[in-house]
């Protein structure tokens, strides 16, 4: 009986462990933390972004091509996210993660260049998609995208959903490949989870439909 | 100063006025002298390799006139640490006082820095491509980012508008192979390792012809 129940317990604690052992893709702490809990300021953002400007941009409207993501107008909190993830080596960048790799970068610094960031305009001059897409893509969207993202693409900043909408089209189609093949590492399960049926005409479909989403008013 | 100095200047009194004023009149004088002494060095010491009012004729010497305040006094400690390696410049820093430092940067920096040429006028295309756009492919990010339009340089990064093509490449080189590793951050060093050879001599040639003509 002592033997049975020693050995149920076991049994019953192992799933527990491995969630112990697994911390949740939205856990807050350390940097990631203080950096949330941080008020940004904008001035000195704007002078912390000095140094992100080869790739994105002065206007932090990134790269038509997409190969670097449109920054302006993204949720503070979710450009801290991806900042405090790619410093903790939870996602992948291998382009970008050297930039960041700065230990004199503070978590203050990070929340003032969000700030900042999240204050820009958003350009609608971005990378748009073939178009043959779009339809599909709506449709996609709608039934499995917009109850997270939003109905028009402007994300949750509470939730650290980014806005998708008026993002270059081969950004979006490349991290929703990462994000499904299991390679960008720090996303949301449940968005794994939603997105690993999907084929990359799919991909290719929602891409298309989110990249000529109007910005989002502010 | 020992302790007990210390303690007595810090109490009020005819003693403390007294060390009050000299050293205002100390600061007073400082400038002016020190001023005169970064030219007298400028003109005996500096001018050798990058001329007197830093606008060096020689392809492997920097132009120095116009730089950042900040960024020549940044270099120059760096020579008199070691941390910036360099066999000519070593020697040199070793016969310089501290307190040098600051008015060779101020009257350097307040020297204009001559526009150059590029002399290999084919690389110039790509070079103009990599300084305002990078390499997207192997993620080098555009010059202009940091050090600004036509090279013009903010704060800690440097003018490189007009800069001579042979030093450029050859910094660019350094950073790759770990040999220069003063930058701010890895980001030279980071940046010059995903440059190619012909990226590196292209990029030179764009920044030798950049700056006011």
């Amino acid at each position: 009986m002592n033997k049975f129940l020693t050995t149920m317990m076991v049994v019953l604690s192992l799933p527990l462990a491995a969630v112990a052992q697994t911390p949740a893709w939205n856990e807050l702490k350390g940097e990631l933390k203080a950096a949330l809990e941080s008020k940004g300021d904008p001035v000195r953002g704007e002078k912390a972004f000095d140094s992100c400007v080869g790739c994105h941009r002065k206007d932090a409207s990134g790269r038509t091509s997409g190969a670097y993501p449109r920054l302006s107008g993204q949720h503070a909190t979710v450009l801290i996210k991806q900042i405090a993830d790619i410093r903790a080596g939870r996602r992948s960048n291998p382009k970008m993660e050297p930039y960041l790799d700065d230990h004199a970068l503070t978590a203050f610094e990070i929340a003032d260049l969000a700030i900042y960031v999240q204050g820009l305009p958003i350009s609608s001059e971005n990378g748009k998609g073939p178009g043959t897409g779009v339809a599909a893509g709506r449709q996609i969207y709608d039934r499995d995208c917009a109850s997270c993202h939003g109905g028009k693409g402007e994300g949750n900043a509470e939730k650290f959903y980014p806005m998708v909408a008026a993002q270059h089209y081969n950004y979006l189609l490349r991290e929703l490949k990462f994000i499904r093949d299991g390679d960008r590492r720090n996303a949301n399960p449940d968005m794994v989870k939603a997105i690993k049926p999907f084929s990359t005409a799919d991909l290719e479909a929602l891409a298309d439909y989110m990249a000529q989403l109007a910005p989002p008013k502010k | 100063m020992n302790k007990v100095d210390r303690d007595r200047s810090h109490k009020a009194g005819p003693g403390r006025a007294v060390v009050v004023i000299a050293a205002v009149l100390a600061a007073m004088l400082a400038g002016p002298a020190a001023a005169e002494d970064a030219k007298t060095i400028a003109a005996t010491v500096c001018v050798a390799c990058h001329a007197g009012d830093g606008n060096s004729v020689i392809p492997m010497f920097p132009k120095i006139a116009g730089l950042q305040e900040e960024y020549i006094v940044k270099q120059l400690k760096d020579f008199m640490s070691g941390r910036r390696k360099s066999d000519i410049m070593a020697p040199v820093v070793a016969a310089l006082k501290a307190e040098d430092v600051a008015p060779l940067a101020t009257y350097f920096s307040s020297q204009k820095m001559k526009a150059g040429e590029a002399e290999d006028k084919k690389a110039v295309a790509l070079g103009k491509l990599i300084f305002h756009d990078g390499n997207e492919e192997t993620g080098v990010p555009a010059c202009v980012g940091c050090h600004q339009p036509e090279g013009v340089g903010h704060v800690i990064y440097p003018r490189i508008g007009g800069q001579h093509a042979t030093y450029v490449a050859q910094q660019l080189k350094n950073f790759a192979a770990g040999e220069r590793n003063n930058d701010v951050s890895r980001y030279m060093r980071v940046t010059a390792k995903r440059l190619s050879e012909e990226e590196i001599n292209a990029v030179a040639q764009y920044i030798a012809g950049l700056g006011a003509k």
